[in-house]
């Protein structure tokens, strides 16, 4: 086996810093070491020298700090080098130059991840980020993900696998068997269980947003006029002075937010201007960045004073308020004039809250709860959630299905039908692992009687 | 025939070839013709390339196979055409890549011709003997052992047995051994095999029965008639000399000498055979009586099939009676065709009675046919198992992993089918003397041909069941129209010289019109849109320039279907241009699999039983996963430096 390459790469951002960090693996590390410090011994392992960096002319680039790890005790596995020079990019460049022309290699995007794996550092089955490297370097989007798979899916992928390879088999045997005794060539079934398969694609690829959910949170917006109490549901929520609380209206003139779980979920909570008819322009701004929030937003709190009037708020905001995804809180009911707003928005779910003293913040949690769980029960399969390369591979899967659905409509020729099917069952393979063309004429020997 | 019968040790053979089925014939052919001396041997030269099952050639994806055969300079399309008295299309109604030629063949006719085309070819010498060992040096073969203690020797083998190692045929209780019916089997060369460490199974098949013409009540039946334009099989249009029929009765009304011998070679010598498409022949259509169905489920436990009596698994996509009635009750009645064997016999061939029952029992269900009540049985059906040595045990070229210079072709590598068997023959044949010169072995990719799937297919995932191909199993079938295979195939009959140098010439020029044309018709313009718009409305070829309409029908057809499906086509393309990279990564002979990290030990496993030669060939393993394959890659191209070009 040829000897490697050392490579080398700038593990810091680009910029400027105050320090940067240069690694290199390979097998002239330690060689290197010594050379650009210009010590006469071999540098100690795993100790921070203080050296002067010479390049290979001899000229002093700058003071750094550098760092030597053993061949099986570094990242790699193979001996490695960490240089950290001032975070000036000219600098940088000079020792990155200087690397290169002792002979380095530039690292590819991933490398180290890549070499460590190989050097049996790392469990391929348990590196997202060694997987997502492998898919992004091959062509043919190799996929590792089918190892993550969760059992609920993996038996719902190979139902609706089975199930396509049946309507393949219905097609296919047409084409390869046209001399037996078939039933009439019938293409209606075919189009509604292509139909039916498609749709619950759908649903299985629309999971992917529970699962980004689960990773990313529930994007919920606090919203409501201005010294409703915005900022004080948030600080009671998340136990922290996170936004600014006083009684001067317009106070929050931009979100803020925090994290916090509510049962399982894991909520991302952002508080808004208030929404009202702005005093100044800037207030302006934050309501109509409180609007644009709200499109992408997955949970609303609607704050109302008890003890003030309904407001008035935008449509835009008010239309994508539902009772699974919405909740208005009544603040301020330890005021004298409070008084219930049950008939504002009477389908959406009310909690009377006084949050000056503490009153009805376990109703509140109780009932998001029951929100949140209903919202995303709701186009589950069976609890079943795929994740985004899973998505993305149906997504290919389904478009791939409607244009044969399409063209089965206008009868077309059932061969070119079969290569989108076919195409489909090859992005399918990416999620459940190759299928076999045996598995079709299974499929399709089961279902046909062939043999003239 | 060459200058006479070469035997003993020092006197070898640059290849012999066990068995003159098939797969025999165009190894036979193909070896010679390119050069080297030949030896065939059969068990019985009276049954050469003989159709042991229906008689008939070609059909879906099978009939592509008889066209890239034709383009590799083989003998069976134009012995099909020449012996036809049945052409049909199939999949008419469908698009061009799914329309098959069929042809039902004069059994005898096809023997005869095939063995006098094998008599007349130079460097080719038959003998009749029976091979009963091979001889090794080492881990080379050397020769072969013959029932009459002759020995022959070659510097590679080809084996190409059928049916017939340790065949053992049933008709009920009754057994008798052979590889089919009123011949032998061969029994010594099996264990020849195991002593060289090569594995062994067995496969059943089976056969229906034959019945006397004179006994069918033919009012009773539909008819099927053959196609009024035959679509043959060979290629006319760059065959040149050979092709002398075409030009001398085209247009003549039949005369006697169409019937027998058409063809004067500039040797003088004469071939058989008759003007393709004359005087076609019907076959009949029939279906199983009511009575059928109960008198095989009343006999079931005396089929051998189900009382355990034959180990061998049948092919699934031909079932025997039997396993119709029990798989499918539902299904109250099942077709059946009557198919004649020849011009010169009154005997016919039932196609879908494939069973394995008492020959008492077998009557019965005859009798309970549409048309057969009064019916005389010729033969009777019967199932035959057989040894096959599992295909995984060889490279992509066919030849042996275990046994240098020894090479298999046919029924003995699992699969079915004369066309599937011609085809490995013939590739098995261009191997064995590429590697005797020492050149670059044919082996054709998946996307090339279907002969290409066939021996992927077979190489690198093995078969339970005797192999037979459709065309579901060519993952670019679209690009597979039939009339296109000489066009695809070019590259490799160029190189490999497998045709002469005219036919080249012609096949050459051929593809440089079609990509002219296919071009011109997408930049050149009439009433203002290309014509290549125009035509993916119209279909028509009316609507071709005056200049291509004066072309041959061949380019102006290939034209057409690219043309019109160019979408389709470029998708294939695509995406075969994405594959092509990781069959472009070659893995090292004696490659370590399991010094590699990070495999599944399943995996590791069956890599190392196939020791795929491609990375593409590696994915295509049944039980290696995409996740196998990434790890193969990185770890080739981090520990290796290969990178696909």
């Amino acid at each position: 086996m040829p000897a490697a390459d050392t490579i080398v790469a700038l593990s810091t951002p680009a910029g400027e810093s105050a320090i940067a960090l240069i690694r290199l693996s390979g097998p002239d590390c330690a060689d290197l070491g010594q050379a650009i410090s210009g010590r006469s011994q071999p540098l100690r392992k795993r100790f921070a020298h203080f050296a002067k960096y010479l390049d290979i002319k001899g000229d002093l680039l700058d003071e750094c700090l550098i760092t030597y790890f053993t061949e099986g005790q570094s990242f790699t596995g193979e001996s490695m080098l960490e240089v950290a020079p001032h975070g000036n990019p000219l600098i940088v460049q000079k020792i990155l130059a200087d690397l290169m022309a002792r002979g380095c290699r530039a690292a590819e995007p991933g490398e180290f991840t890549r070499t460590a794996f190989l050097n049996g550092r790392m469990d391929l089955s348990q590196a997202e980020a060694v997987s997502d490297l492998i898919r992004a370097r091959s062509d043919r989007s190799l996929q590792v993900a089918q190892r993550q798979l969760h059992g609920s899916v993996g038996r719902k992928m190979s139902e609706l696998t089975e199930r396509l390879l049946s309507v393949m088999a219905h097609l296919e045997a047409y084409i390869d068997f046209p001399e037996e005794d078939l039933p009439g060539e019938d293409q209606a079934g075919p189009a509604s269980e292509l139909r039916q398969l498609i749709s619950e694609m759908q649903d299985l690829i629309e999971t992917q947003r529970y699962s980004a959910l689960l990773h990313e949170g529930i994007k919920t917006l606090i919203i409501g006029e201005p010294n409703v109490g915005k900022s004080s549901l948030i600080n009671a929520l998340t136990g922290a002075d996170r936004s600014i609380v006083s009684d001067i209206p317009g106070t929050t003139r931009d979100y803020i937010s925090a994290f916090m779980m509510v049962g399982p979920w894991r909520i991302e909570i952002l508080d808004t201007a208030g929404l009202h008819e702005a005093g100044d322009a800037i207030e302006k701004i934050g309501i109509e960045h409180t609007i644009e929030q709200a499109e992408t937003a997955d949970f609303f709190l609607l704050v109302l004073d008890a003890a003030t009037p309904s407001p008035t708020l935008p449509s835009s905001l008010l239309s994508r308020m539902t009772p699974i995804n919405a909740i208005i809180i009544e603040n301020k009911t330890d005021l004298p004039a409070a008084q219930s707003h049950a008939d504002f928005l009477p389908d959406l779910r009310h909690v009377p809250m006084s949050l000056l003293q503490r009153k009805g913040l376990a109703e509140l949690r109780d009932a998001w709860l029951q929100s949140i769980d209903a919202s995303l029960s709701q186009p589950q399969n069976d609890g079943v959630v795929v994740n985004a390369r899973h998505a993305a591979s149906l997504g290919k899967a389904v478009d791939a299905l409607e244009l044969a659905s399409s063209k089965l409509k206008d009868g077309e020729l059932s061969e070119l039908i079969a290569a989108d099917l076919r195409d489909a069952v090859e992005h399918i393979g990416q999620v459940v692992g190759r299928v076999d063309n045996e598995r079709m004429l299974d499929s399709l020997f089961k279902q046909f009687c062939i043999g003239k | 025939m060459s200058g006479g019968l070469k035997f003993g040790k020092h006197q070898p053979y640059d290849v012999i070839v066990c068995g003159a089925g098939h797969a025999g014939c165009e190894a036979a052919l193909a070896a010679s013709r390119l050069g080297a001396d030949t030896l065939m041997l059969t068990g019985n030269l009276d049954t050469v390339a003989q159709m042991s099952c229906n008689p008939a050639i070609g059909g879906q994806a099978k009939g592509h196979m008889v066209r890239e055969i034709d383009a590799l300079g083989g003998e069976m399309a134009i012995n099909t055409d020449t012996t036809a008295i049945q052409f049909r299309l199939l999949n008419a109604s469908k698009g061009p890549a799914v329309q098959a030629p069929r042809a039902q063949c004069d059994k005898k006719a096809y023997q005869f011709r095939m063995k006098h085309v094998l008599e007349l070819q130079a460097r080719l010498d038959l003998f009749q003997a029976m091979v009963q060992g091979l001889i090794y040096e080492g881990d080379r073969v050397v020769g072969v052992r013959t029932n009459l203690d002759v020995e022959f020797y070659a510097k590679t083998v080809i084996v190409t047995t059928g049916t017939f190692l340790r065949g053992l045929m049933h008709v009920g209780k009754n057994q008798n051994k052979g590889g089919r019916m009123g011949d032998f089997s061969a029994e010594g060369l099996s264990g020849s095999f195991l002593e060289a460490g090569i594995e062994l199974e067995r496969l059943k098949t089976g056969t229906p029965a034959r019945i006397l013409g004179s006994s069918i009540d033919f009012e009773l039946l539909e008819e099927q008639k053959g196609d009024p334009e035959p679509t043959l099989f060979a290629f006319y249009d760059t065959r040149g000399i050979e092709n002398v029929f075409h030009v001398e009765h085209s247009g003549q009304e039949s005369s006697e000498s169409n019937h027998a011998l058409f063809h004067v070679e500039h040797s003088g010598q004469r071939k058989l055979g008759w003007l393709p498409g004359r005087d076609q022949v019907s076959c009949w259509m029939t279906y199983t009586g009511a009575e059928t169905r109960q008198v095989v489920t009343d006999n079931l436990h005396q089929s051998p099939m189900y009382s355990g009596q034959i180990e061998g698994t049948g092919p699934r996509y031909c079932p025997s009676i039997e396993d119709k009635f029990v798989r499918f009750a539902d299904k109250e009645r099942h077709m059946l065709f009557l198919e004649p064997e020849g011009r010169n016999t009154n005997e016919w061939y039932i196609n879908g009675l494939s069973t394995s029952l008492p020959f008492e029992v077998q009557l019965d269900m005859l009798r309970s046919i549409d048309g057969l009540k009064n019916v005389h049985m010729l033969r009777p059906a019967y199932a035959v198992e057989y040894d096959f040595a599992p295909p995984t045990q060889l490279f992509p070229t066919l030849e042996s992993k275990k046994v240098e210079n020894l090479f298999f072709a046919g029924q003995i590598n699992g699969t079915s089918g004369y066309e599937e068997a011609a085809g490995q023959g013939l590739i098995a044949g261009v191997n064995a003397v590429q590697k005797l010169r020492g050149g670059e072995p044919l082996v054709l990719k998946r996307h090339e041909a279907y002969l290409g799937v066939l021996i992927d297919d077979l190489v690198t995932k093995g078969t339970k069941e005797p192999y037979r191909m459709f065309s579901s199993r060519a993952e670019h079938r679209l690009l597979f129209n039939h009339p296109s295979a000489e066009l695809r195939l070019v590259d490799a009959i160029e190189r490999l010289q497998l045709v002469g140098n005219e036919r080249v010439t012609r096949i050459k020029e051929k593809a440089s019109k079609v990509l002219e044309w296919t071009d011109r018709l997408e930049n050149e313009r009439r009433e203002g849109e290309s014509y290549a718009l125009h035509l993916r409305r119209s279909h028509s070829q009316a609507d071709f320039p005056d200049a291509l309409q004066a072309e041959s029908k061949e380019v102006r057809d290939e034209v057409h279907y690219r043309v019109v499906f160019k979408g389709y086509l470029e998708r294939e393309q695509k995406q075969i241009e994405k594959l092509k990279h990781i069959d472009k990564i070659k893995l090292p002979e004696g490659f370590d699999f399991s010094a590699v990290k990070g495999l599944r030990s399943e995996s590791t496993q069956k890599l190392i039983a196939i020791m795929p030669r491609t990375l593409g060939q590696a994915s295509r393993i049944s039980g290696v996963n995409p996740a196998d394959i990434s790890i193969l890659m990185v770890h080739l191209e981090a520990r290796l430096g290969l990178k696909a070009p």
